[in-house]
């Protein structure tokens, strides 16, 4: 079962410090929330950068590739069309339609790739439990400590997010 | 003529935002219109748009049902209302795009808090453009033939046929744009959320922001994505126009088949779009007061991109004639002349009036930021794009190269029908979209707010 140890700051500089600080303690699995993107954040929290770029561009590249030779298999050899005379072999033609398909397969691995690396839509989650955290989409920064049961020392981590200036301290669990 | 408000230093830019205010209160006065029950105003201007969708709705069913002999379309006028509606709808979408997309990448702040309204135009915008390529066809239940799947007959679409490209690139625009929007929308609907007084309201936010967190790690990856949406859609400006453009190019009709269409028709999106955004954006401005957020300096930036891509516009029509002289060819002369002279000639001076003499008032910084001379400015704006559409597309047909071919052409009730209800079709999504979700993109404004202090220390 898996815990999560969350407290509210009333700004992002206190919020990132107290990440900061948490990290010197030794806490790893940290989490900020935010009304909108800080990126000090995520080095704050030591994050990975997103691999969401190259699988875009793999997305891109392979749908590209994919429409041109389509393109020219179904023109030049499954029903060969002669238009004025023009070679089977027109890539001019054939640019257009490869660089518009692989800007949507591009797009629809960063949409979907997005959804899918933030595991969204997931409607419930244990924060939501915490009544104050509405207020982390609007005005409020939260930062939570979580990690299975058995490695958390629960009332610690509470002191430990108090201790920094934390309000609303509160432990929720996900039930397995 | 300074671009300040009076008193202000010279040297600070004009703000982005009017006045400091917590984020609590921000987010809680731009999500205050979606929690009002609708008023009168809106309720009369949607019964409005639900009457002209139903006219729509008439108009699309006699064309399917009795055929394109319902429309103004004979012989050589073969593409009139329908094709002119499709470009005009579709450039209105670009400068949706362009605001969201090409000024991010820009990094132009101002961007920030008009930036929805630019993108749900643009979805709306190409949601009733896209109907016209389907009605226009002869046999519009055969419209999937466009699109490739192994059939029985062995046949696959014509890819070097730029009305197949339209169809690759319109669908591509849609589809990535929505996701686009979306994606931006997720955080604010979590806003929403997470402000919501009833349950029911709760519930649907809640759905629709798939349970947004907030969570850097999500963060992370939104920031990424949300910037190569950008990019990857910033191309399709350029590509989508052009390959419409081509729809024209590629005949070889006398003023059709001309290199100066890709260009022209992308300033003239980006003239039109603006146009447009600044139609919907002043009354909304006024009507939600957003003034704080939407600020005289994001009036005067759009005032300033219509200038110039009036005069790209104004460039082009000159270019037009230049071309024709120079090159020679009769048959394109003739075009030209019959442009300012024949039978349509009002709709041209009209159309050279409105988007090239209108937009030279803006070289004056107080008509920038007045908002009503602004409104009526694009108003006009978006009148002339059509007619400059009109003219594009009907002028060289009704006079072509043999003179038998000749035939003056003029819209039926139907084809008005089908133009009126697009527009009110518009209008009821539009209206929709600022009673139902966040207007001004609230994480965007709070981001910019919170950069203040550095912008001032950084630019004094």
């Amino acid at each position: 079962m898996r815990l999560w140890i969350l407290g509210e700051f009333p700004d992002a500089e206190a919020s990132l410090e107290a990440a900061r600080a948490l990290r010197e303690r030794g806490y790893r699995s940290l989490d900020l929330y935010t009304p909108y993107p800080i990126p000090a954040a995520e080095q704050a929290l030591a994050l990975r950068p997103s691999p969401l770029p190259i699988l875009v561009a793999a997305s891109g590249f392979g749908g590209a590739g994919f429409a041109y030779w389509f393109q020219w298999y179904c023109n030049a050899v499954s029903y060969p069309l002669n238009v004025g005379g023009r070679p089977f072999q027109s890539a001019p033609a054939l640019v257009i339609i490869t660089l518009v398909f692989g800007i949507l397969c591009a797009s629809l691995a960063c949409f979907f790739g997005l959804w899918g690396l933030t595991r969204l839509p997931r409607l419930h989650h244990p924060v939501f439990e915490v009544q104050h955290f509405q207020s982390a989409s609007i005005d409020r920064f939260w930062l939570s400590i979580d990690g299975p049961e058995a490695e958390i020392d629960r009332e610690e981590a509470i002191a430990d997010l108090a201790a920094l200036g934390a309000q609303h301290v509160t432990a929720v669990e996900e039930k397995a | 003529m300074s671009n300040q408000a009076p008193g202000a230093h010279p040297l600070e830019p004009a703000p982005l935002l009017a006045g400091e205010e917590g984020d609590r209160p921000l987010t809680e006065r731009l999500l205050q219109y979606v929690w009002r029950p609708p008023g009168r105003a809106w309720w009369t201007l949607f019964g409005i748009g639900l009457l002209g969708s139903v006219l729509l709705v008439l108009g699309i069913t006699a064309t399917l049902l009795y055929g394109i002999g319902t429309w103004g379309n004979n012989i050589p006028v073969a593409w009139a209302f329908a094709i002119i509606n499709f470009v005009w709808w579709i450039e209105i979408a670009h400068a949706g795009t362009l605001i969201s997309a090409v000024l991010l990448l820009f990094i132009q702040k101002w961007r920030n808090s008009i930036n929805r309204f630019a993108e749900t135009m643009t979805v709306i915008a190409v949601l009733c453009a896209g109907i016209f390529p389907i009605l226009h066809l002869g046999r519009p239940w055969y419209a999937f033939w466009l699109i490739p799947y192994p059939s029985t007959l062995g046949v696959w679409p014509q890819f070097r046929s730029p009305l197949v490209w339209d169809v690759f690139a319109v669908g591509t625009y849609l589809i990535v744009s929505t996701l686009f929007w979306y994606t931006g929308l997720v955080p604010d609907l979590a806003a929403a959320r997470d402000l919501s007084a009833r349950r029911w309201q709760r519930i649907l936010y809640g759905v629709f922001a798939i349970g947004w967190r907030g969570s850097t790690r999500h963060w992370r990856h939104h920031r990424v994505a949300y910037l190569m949406f950008a990019g990857l859609i910033t191309p399709l400006v350029i590509t989508v126009m052009s390959v419409i453009s081509f729809d024209f190019t590629a005949g070889i009709l006398a003023g059709w088949h001309s290199t100066i269409f890709p260009p022209y028709f992308v300033a003239g999106a980006i003239l039109s779009g603006f146009a447009m955004v600044a139609t919907l954006l002043i009354p909304v401005r006024r009507f939600l007061h957003l003034e704080a957020v939407i600020t005289p300096r994001h009036l005067d930036n759009m005032a300033r991109v219509i200038l110039v891509t009036s005069l790209f516009t104004f460039y082009s029509y000159i270019m037009e004639y230049f071309m024709a002289w120079y090159g020679g060819n009769p048959f394109e002369i003739a075009v030209e002349v019959n442009q300012a002279a024949g039978f349509y000639r009002s709709l041209w001076w009209g159309t050279v009036f409105c988007n090239s003499l209108v937009p030279q008032l803006f070289w004056s910084a107080r008509m920038r930021r007045s908002p009503w001379l602004l409104w009526t400015a694009s108003l006009l704006i978006n009148i002339g794009m059509w007619t400059e559409r009109f003219m594009i597309v009907v002028n060289p047909l009704h006079r072509d190269y043999l003179p038998s071919s000749w035939r003056t052409y003029a819209p039926t009730y139907v084809d008005w029908s089908l133009l009126t209800g697009t527009l009110c079709f518009f209008l009821t999504c539009y209206l929709l979209f600022l009673k139902l979700l966040p207007a001004v993109p609230i994480g965007d404004v709070k981001e910019l707010q919170h950069e203040r202090p550095l912008r001032r220390t950084g630019t004094s």
